[in-house]
């Protein structure tokens, strides 16, 4: 069984507000001191796919759109479980939209191998269009299922379970077939064992470029792309918050209780 | 016949809440573009809906039935709409921001070779060029985008929960328009083989008017059984952040958030929640928002209204008798 | 002369920091407050391989260097220095004394569960009348058969309490001295070796520290490490290597304050400016972040000697020496920084300032640091 992970490298998501901010002439956020980590919910695929690997024996490679500083990032997966990494780095794509992102991440996909599985994050963790798995899906012509928290591999078949609105699905699903993971208790990233770092480390990483994938040029790059971004800003907010004051929790409680009363909201 | 695209979807015979979003921030669109409201309805016997829709704004109705639409399947329904587009020629198509439509939209944007505007929470015309452009929140709630399609037509998903939706109106009525959608078993690649229900209270987090929330600070799965009696005094719905679905101590589909709901109900109780800005995105449509948590320089109490610094449990506990006297004297 | 980490030094850090900010750290106030041994981020450490970090992989360690150790050990340090305490006897005191002088036989029995985190190691060196002075042991060892028993008292033992394994140190005749004495392995649970007293002590509350009782306990002659009279040196040259964990430990505090004062001088505000914005916070942050990083620095380069292979014993004493007295210092100043709340339990540096503390005191105390040094330069 093949499996691919599509990973982004980003800002690390958890910063504190005091140390978020945006360049207003790119209009994206600045790197600062911040450190730079996979997106969280590519983090969770990658732990899926890991654990496909440990109970039927796939192969994961793991695949990027970045520049120089995704390679810690491959490494990572590496050191994760991921067998193979590849790196696509083309100043080309700089400037594309999701659309521009999922056809470079598809032919990358088609140059790497057949694969039965294509794993991404459901959302990245920092411009978050939730876009780039459908199209890669129609890139591919393959079939989409987004939100999934669990993958089963029963004779040959895939189900998946994916989160909706009021509990969950169980879907039956051929392959090739790209999931769009969601975070549960059972996909939690795990870290890496530190030999496997030290392994992962010394590993070779391709890097495919524009020429390498025969990318038509048209399709790439802040030309091609649908939608222009005229401004990125912090919104400033205004905070007033009553706090509620007392002796004990329960005479706390209580105020509230009757605040609440007050507002007619009880 | 250029003009807004509405997908409507439905839940127990109505309109959901969603669809009267959409048909609202289409009107809007309408006032704009001076262009005409349509929606399409998708299932295996819609006829019901169609009045319902012109009432609450749409000037034309593309009622699209076949067996295999009864039920969201993302394949089918991505061919329907896209046949559906094929003859409505829309220059905006307005999806709900819910997993189907997060789906949909970038599928039907590559079909239509359309621009994709993702969760978007408001929209104008940009003064200068005159063309549409839409504010969405980007960075886990940090931050706002502006963006602006350069090319239509546009699939855009509306976050839900933030604009009011669409009043009902007497005596309005529109053209029907039939669609039959060419459509085969075999163009499917998924199939749903089991659907299981995960709701606390039986009350829908995206329509109750009270939501009451656990976060980290519940610290296990025994905490919500706490919560859910006050969601049931209160007859409120009850959710968590991820923290919470993370651990496994309640269903995913409980989540808050950025990546689960977002809810906009007139009190949101908020318990053991740090308030990380990708949860506050989930709950910024609602009214009044109570926080509860130990830690004072908690992010929570920068976005609620009324807030407690003290422990979660001791005073949900106490809530639930305070609320419980206050309902029976009334 | 290449001042940066390798990649997979680099990678190393990101890991473990990752791992102490999410696993580690949040578990620090509890670990110090209630005393509690940290039982499952040690087995998560095991895991990862932090508790053989220069282990090689055949031996059940990580297979990684020196470097990659002290970096290690500051990231857990950062988080919790209870905790980067047990994982630094476990990988310096014990693993690394098995692996340069076990038998292939104690190698497989012994270092590869304690460098995978399956078992847990102790060093039992000093006594009520031989700390600083190590040569004078009084614990006693006799041959009897194809046994070995030991007789005598051990105190400020690191870890006994929760340890499987213990390097313990005796003498076979205590006129000797350093020449009579002996180390072996001993299993817990051996009759004969009980734990006495566990100590109350000022900071690194999350271990114990204990008074350990030898009463005619028969130690198997396979668990005699080295040869007889090689236990002075094994105890010396394991303390050697251990210099450079407990510098690293004491840059990660040292670090961890700094990162508290940062962050309490931007928020604090008096006379109306964050303090950030006074000359007086600015020159002590200051002073703290160049220590600091001279700490480091000290203390790579001797894991670095180490790694090549080259002696490092005047190397690894001034960076023990000096990361550890800017542990204090910067303990210190982060609880001046912090005002009135620096003194209470509820903010952090007060528990790094009684954390750092001992670590100008064990493993070698600053003065026999200073002892060395001088030593190596003068002879």
């Amino acid at each position: 069984m093949n499996i691919v992970v599509c990973i982004k490298q980003i800002i690390d998501p958890e910063v504190p507000m005091s140390q978020f901010k945006i360049d207003p002439r790119t209009k994206r956020q600045v790197q600062g001191n911040n450190p730079l980590v996979i997106s969280p919910y590519d983090a969770n695929a990658l732990e899926v796919a890991v654990q496909l690997k440990e109970k039927h024996g796939a192969k994961v490679t793991a695949i990027s759109v970045g520049g120089a500083t995704t390679i810690a990032a491959l490494k990572s997966a590496l050191s994760i479980g991921a067998d193979e990494a590849i790196l696509v780095n083309e100043p080309l794509l700089a400037g594309s939209d999701q659309q521009g992102i999922a056809y470079a991440l598809a032919k990358a996909i088609q140059k790497a191998g057949a694969c039965d599985l294509i794993l991404t994050g459901c959302e990245s963790g920092d411009w978050a269009d939730r876009a780039v798995p459908g199209f890669l899906a129609e890139e591919l012509d393959i079939g989409y299922v987004g939100y999934v928290t669990r993958i089963e591999v029963r004779d040959g078949q895939v189900v998946v379970r994916r989160v909706v609105e009021d509990g969950y699905e169980l879907i039956e699903a051929k392959t090739p077939l790209l999931a769009a993971i969601s975070s549960d208790e059972t996909n939690a990233a795990r870290y890496a064992k530190l030999r496997d770092i030290m392994a992962a480390a010394k590993k070779m990483i391709p890097v495919w470029k524009a020429a390498d994938l025969g990318l038509d040029l048209e399709r790439i790059g802040a030309g091609a792309a649908r939608v222009a971004i005229t401004d990125v800003y912090i919104p400033v907010k205004e905070s007033r918050c009553e706090m509620i004051d007392g002796n004990t929790p329960e005479e706390k409680a209580a105020k509230l209780a009757a605040r609440l009363r007050e507002l007619k909201l009880i | 016949m250029p003009g807004t695209l509405v997908l409507a979807t439905t839940k127990d015979g109505r309109l959901t809440r969603d669809a009267l979003e959409l048909l609202a921030g289409a009107r809007r669109l309408k006032e704009k573009l001076a262009e005409p409201v349509a929606a399409a309805i998708l299932g295996a016997e819609v006829g019901s809906y169609v009045p319902l829709l012109f009432a609450h704004g749409a000037d034309q109705v593309y009622r699209t039935e076949h067996p295999l639409l009864e039920g969201y399947q993302g394949d089918a329904y991505v061919i329907a709409l896209h046949q559906i587009c094929e003859r409505a020629q829309p220059t905006v198509v307005l999806l709900p921001g819910d997993v189907m439509g997060r789906e949909l939209g970038p599928r039907l944007a590559y079909r239509l070779q359309a621009t994709f505007v993702a969760e978007f929470i408001d929209f104008d015309l940009d003064q200068a060029s005159g063309r549409l452009q839409f504010t969405r929140q980007t960075y886990g709630g940090k931050a706002m985008a502006v963006v602006q399609p350069r090319m239509n037509p546009v699939v855009a998903t509306a976050k839900l929960r933030t604009l009011e939706p669409a009043t009902q109106e007497e005596g309005q009525t529109g053209e029907e328009i039939r669609v039959d959608v060419a459509l085969e078993v075999s163009q499917l690649k998924t199939r749903l083989i089991e659907k299981v229900q995960e709701e606390a209270t039986g009350i829908n987090l995206g329509d109750a008017k009270i939501v009451v929330s656990g976060g980290r600070g519940v610290h296990g799965p025994e905490g919500f059984r706490v919560l859910e009696e006050l969601a049931k005094v209160l007859r409120g719905a009850v959710g968590a952040s991820r923290a919470a679905t993370d651990a496994g101590w309640v269903p995913p589909s409980w989540q808050i958030g950025q990546t689960g709901r977002n809810v906009s109900p007139e009190l949101y109780l908020a318990f053991g929640i740090s308030g990380a800005t990708q949860h506050v995105a989930g709950i910024s449509g609602s009214k009044h928002i109570v926080a509860v948590n130990t830690d004072p320089e908690a992010p929570i109490f920068k976005v609620a209204q009324l807030g407690i610094v003290g422990d979660w449990k001791l005073i949900a506990t106490k809530l639930i008798e305070s609320c419980k006297e206050l309902l029976r004297s009334s | 002369m290449k001042f940066g980490l390798t990649e997979e030094q680099r990678l190393f850090r990101e890991m473990v920091r990752d791992f102490a900010a999410k696993e580690v750290a949040p578990l620090s106030k509890q670990v110090d407050e209630e005393g509690i041994f940290p039982q499952k981020t040690v087995k998560q450490m095991g895991d990862l391989g932090l508790m053989g970090v220069a282990i090689p992989t055949e031996y059940g360690g990580a297979g990684a260097d020196n470097v990659c150790y002290a970096i290690a050990m500051e990231e857990i340090a950062r988080a919790c220095a209870s905790t980067s305490v047990i994982m630094s006897v476990n990988n310096s005191l014990i693993a690394d004394a098995l692996y340069k002088f076990g038998t292939e036989a104690q190698k497989q029995r012994y270092l590869i569960p304690l460098a995978s985190g399956k078992l847990l190691g102790c060093f039992a060196l000093s006594e009520p009348g031989a700390g600083s002075d190590a040569s004078a042991q009084q614990t006693l060892v006799a041959r009897d058969g194809d046994v070995f028993v030991l007789n005598g008292t051990k105190n400020f033992i690191t870890n006994a309490l929760e340890a499987d394994l213990a390097l313990v140190f005796a003498t076979v005749d205590r006129p000797l001295r350093a020449k009579g004495v002996c180390a072996f392995l001993v299993e817990k649970g051996t009759p004969g070796f009980t734990i006495t007293k566990v100590e109350k002590k000022l900071g690194l509350k999350g271990t114990s520290c204990c008074q350990v009782l030898f009463e005619h306990c028969r130690v198997p002659a396979d668990n005699l490490l080295g040869e007889v009279g090689q236990g002075f040196k094994i105890a010396m040259v394991t303390l050697d290597a251990g210099r450079i964990g407990i510098a690293a430990q004491a840059v990660g505090i040292a670090q961890a304050a700094l990162d508290i004062s940062l962050r309490y001088a931007k928020e604090r505000v008096a006379f109306d400016k964050p303090i950030a914005s006074f000359q007086a916070i600015q020159w002590m942050i200051a002073d703290m972040a160049v220590q600091i990083e001279a700490a480091r620095l000290l203390t790579y380069r001797a894991a670095w000697l180490k790694d090549k292979g080259l002696r490092h014993t005047k190397e690894s004493a001034m960076a023990k020496l000096f990361a550890s007295e800017t542990a204090s210092r910067a303990a210190t100043k982060a609880l001046q920084i912090h005002g009135g709340y620096g003194y209470l339990y509820d903010f952090p540096a007060q528990r790094l300032f009684r954390d750092a503390r001992i670590t100008e005191i064990y493993e070698g105390t600053s003065e026999i640091q200073r002892l060395v040094i001088a030593h190596q330069l003068l002879n």
